[in-house]
């Protein structure tokens, strides 16, 4: 049974077929990364995933339950957390508050009577989190003053405070240098790797693709172009026309 | 890179901050004008529960007069028309406040904040005219709520509430009361939900929390205290005015926030003294108070808008980070 | 009191002609929205100015036409280094700041006019050419309430002919949809904003000058008016010129059927209807009624 799936999944916006016929497949424990062009419809087909965007047609199912009418919030508590594409933080909070406020989320916030800060617990899973994501050392700083980089890892801290069992992480790459981009990629394998995360990532840098995916996903025009492993994809005649460039002999 | 702790975050609020609050106003009327500080500690809870929902949750009500004057009104009618001790209806203030607030809530809570801050006026402006004319006969009109006995309170002691010092610290008890009740739920896992929603909603919602709930309520607890204040005042006044419902009571209550600081716990009150404090000194000797006061408000928002004690917090902790450097590298 | 189809159809027309003036401030609120996003919040104290203007014009040169347009364009004016200084610097920031910052403009603007006009309604006298009523198939309308609503038409008439067909129109459209793509192409987007704004108050104002021989002027009819108005908009939804009309049409008819039958309430109805139909339809009757 595949973890995630959707089936013929569409979503329209008046005339315009956004996403069209998908029909995906992730294994748990897996890696897949989804490309193509802009205006593909990689970003809509995240927002069906994650709630934000009911879905025209068609169904989503996770561990084979059916997702497709719940609200986004629901659909973070099932285990099924996204990141943005444009960093979507809490600006005047801390870094540390940042993430402790996701973790918070997976106990009962109705309560109004004990201190927020004495939920030891949470506050442990808050700080091994951005031991993780490497900010451990800006905890107290305000997040609005972090480098890009720096946003972007917090961004991941505070979707993994939510005990997701998939990851949605959109672009988490864009706008990185190099260097940072390497250890991103290192840090996103990790997750896979060590805390057995499904991982599914929207990414326009082909070396990330490359490197770490178990399987790709190729979107043209809200359709499908084709799926495989890595290898095949980059040498698949019609995502090199569409996509990436340049000819590969395989 | 700067370490730099909350900037203008409400994030926690230390205990001291209360404590030191609740000292100074218990000896305040000896200080200044006991009528006066008396109004400061009813206007300041209603700023405080105006604040619950606008500093902290991040929704701006332009019709909390509402809550307010149901709070007073009901209070009055309960006691005048129905033999309620104050205790009881200080009660009905605040059942009233939570009804109205459930009402709003359920119709509006899920709009855009414009949205909200226009249906609220308007709700709030219904109310005023509801009273002011076809109510009439339990509201008073224009007149507003009168012939009331002399209120006393008798459990669980006698209290003349005829005499300002007795009047002043029952006003404090409740007050007092409600600002602990209030720094707990802010403080409290339920009080971070808010300022995330605040600061970001989007991403609230995608990390498993149901935000509308949570505002609704926010927006429970703000006209719950609201309206106590409203209902407080009545007993105060011994009467109760039709300007409670009034929309430059709205206006005047969130001028006295923004004011004191919207992002600090204990800023509305801040601002609440300050103004009113000034507003008594100053407002007979200029005919054209209101004119000042639209100045200074757009003022605030142009210059200073985390106000007062916002603005405080900022330099002292740029200079804490400043000096906190210096140490470091030595 | 007789119900009969000639009072009926009477009452109908008063409440187009009241409703005329709501569509008039209704258009202009929407149109600041939709450019510069921000609620204005000073929207009926800009319609007291026009009306205020309307009255010093025609009492000091007695042509009510001048005074009307005066409206308009001391209305605009003051719109316009309104939005220059006190609202430009604001963009960027919290999105409720405006709100805030037009509300203290409202106090301030309607303390300093009690300074100037006092407390006393000022009503400008019913140009001779317009008084009496004209036969209608045995109704009698007043020439006036006429002319309202001929002028509400013309100006919707211009303000499609406007956003349509012209060029400036075309570029406001745009940057309401894209600022930041007109931009690149050039344009002083900011300059727009101002002009949006200024063309909102303007009707506003008009709205105040054509109600000034109708009701008087006072300095504190502002807040209550923008209050109506804002009735209207989320009656009809923020978003678009269709809702306003919609509205405002509705708000007319209400106050006007409601003040015939149950006077006392005929302040409240409006809110009551709104509320009524926020219950029904949340979106307001157009859409764009704001759900996250």
């Amino acid at each position: 049974m595949a973890y995630l799936e959707t089936k013929n999944l569409c979503k329209y916006f008046g005339g315009l077929k956004a996403v069209d016929q998908v029909n995906f497949q992730v294994k748990e424990g897996q890696l897949q990364s989804i490309i193509g062009p802009n205006g593909a419809g990689k970003t809509t087909l995240f927002n069906l995933l994650s709630g934000l965007y009911i879905p025209t047609q068609g169904k989503i199912f996770f561990q084979g339950q059916d997702i497709t009418d719940k609200k986004m919030n629901q659909i973070s508590q099932i285990g099924v957390t996204k990141t943005f594409q444009i960093t979507h933080i809490f600006p005047r909070l801390t870094v540390f508050e940042n993430v402790r406020i996701s973790a918070q989320s997976r106990k009962t916030s109705f309560n109004f009577w004990r201190k927020a800060d004495s939920l030891e617990d949470i506050n442990d899973k808050t700080m091994k989190i951005l031991e993780r994501v490497q900010l451990a050392a800006s905890h107290d700083r305000v997040a609005s003053i972090l480098s890009h980089g720096e946003k972007k890892y917090l961004e991941i801290g505070i979707a993994l405070a939510t005990d997701p069992k998939l990851l949605l992480l959109d672009e988490p790459t864009a706008g990185m240098s190099p260097a940072e981009t390497i250890l991103a990629t290192e840090l996103i394998r990790t997750l896979r790797d060590k805390l057995n995360l499904t991982i599914v990532l929207v990414e326009h840098d082909m070396s990330v693709v490359m490197k770490i995916s178990d399987e790709v996903l190729c979107l043209n025009e809200g359709r499908v172009l084709a799926c495989g492993s890595p290898n095949e994809i980059s040498c698949n005649e019609e995502v090199q026309r569409v996509y990436l460039g340049g000819r590969k002999e395989c | 890179m700067k370490a730099n702790k909350e900037n203008t975050s409400n994030t926690r609020t230390r205990s001291r901050v209360i404590w030191v609050t609740l000292a100074v106003f218990l000896i305040a009327p000896h200080i200044i004008s006991t009528p006066l500080t008396t109004e400061i500690l009813i206007f300041g809870l209603f700023a405080l529960g105006f604040n619950l929902l606008l500093g902290y949750t991040g929704i701006l009500s332009f019709g909390h007069a509402a809550y307010f004057g149901i709070g007073c009104y009901g209070c009055g009618i309960a006691v005048r028309d129905f033999g309620f001790s104050i205790w009881g209806g200080l009660l009905v203030s605040i059942i009233m406040g939570i009804l109205l607030a459930a009402v709003i809530g359920a119709i509006a809570i899920k709009k855009k904040g414009v949205y909200f801050a226009m249906i609220s006026m308007a709700v709030a402006q219904m109310f005023y005219f509801m009273a002011l004319s076809p109510l009439k006969k339990w509201t008073g009109g224009e007149d507003g709520l009168k012939f009331i006995p002399k209120l006393s309170l008798t459990f669980p002691f006698h209290v003349d509430l005829q005499s300002s010092f007795p009047l002043y610290y029952f006003v404090y008890f409740v007050v007092g009361i409600s600002i602990l009740v209030i720094w707990r739920i802010l403080n409290s896992p339920f009080g971070r939900l808010l300022q995330a929603i605040r600061e970001n909603e989007e991403r609230t919602i995608a990390s498993g929390y149901n935000v509308t709930m949570a505002k609704f309520v926010s927006l429970i607890f703000s006209g719950l205290f609201s309206a106590l204040a409203g209902g407080l005042f009545f007993v105060y006044l011994g009467y109760g005015p039709l300007q409670t419902l009034f929309w430059l009571t709205s206006g005047t209550i969130l001028l006295m926030t923004i004011l004191g600081g919207m992002h600090t716990f204990i800023g509305p009150v801040v601002g609440v003294a300050v103004f009113l404090y000034a507003q008594n000194k100053l407002s007979w000797t200029m005919e054209r108070w209101e004119l000042v006061v639209g100045i200074l408000f757009m003022a605030l928002i142009l210059i200073f808008p985390e106000g007062i004690v916002g603005t405080i917090k900022v330099k002292y902790l740029a200079r804490k980070t400043a000096a906190q450097e210096v140490g470091e590298a030595e | 009191m007789e119900l009969n189809s000639t009072l009926l159809i009477n009452q109908m027309l008063f409440g187009l002609a009241l409703g005329a003036v709501y569509i008039l401030m209704a258009c202009g609120l929407t149109i600041i929205f939709g450019l510069l996003d921000v609620v204005n919040f000073a929207h009926g104290t800009f319609y007291m100015l026009g009306a205020f203007a309307t009255f010093v014009i025609v009492s000091l040169f007695g042509n009510f036409w001048l005074g009307l347009a005066s409206a308009v364009i001391i209305v605009g004016l003051v719109g316009w280094v309104t939005e220059t200084y006190l609202i430009k610097p604001l963009y960027g920031k919290d999105p409720l700041y405006p709100l805030m910052l037009t509300f203290g403009f409202s106090v301030a603007v309607t303390d300093l006019m009690r300074g100037v006009f006092g407390t006393v309604g000022q009503i400008v006298p019913l140009p001779q050419f317009f008084s009496g009523s004209l036969m209608w198939g045995g109704i009698f309308i007043p020439k006036y309430r006429v002319f309202i609503i001929l002028l509400m038409l013309a100006v919707l008439i211009f303000l499609w002919y406007f956003f349509k067909k012209t060029n400036l129109g075309m570029i406001i459209r745009a940057a309401t949809r894209d600022s930041l793509m007109v931009q690149t192409l050039g344009i002083d987007v900011p300059r727009i904003w101002t002009f949006g704004f200024a063309l909102g108050v303007g009707l506003a104002g008009l709205a105040g000058g054509v109600n000034s021989t109708i009701q008087s002027a006072l300095p504190d009819m502002g807040v209550e008016i923008t209050i109506e108005c804002f009735v209207v908009v989320v009656i009809g939804g923020l978003g678009s010129l269709g809702g306003a009309i919609l509205g405002g049409l509705i708000i007319g008819q209400v106050i006007s059927f409601v003040s015939l039958f149950a006077s006392d309430w005929s302040n409240v109805a409006i809110f009551i209807t709104m509320l009524l139909i926020l219950l029904v339809r949340t979106r307001g009757l157009f859409g764009e009624a704001g759900r996250l």
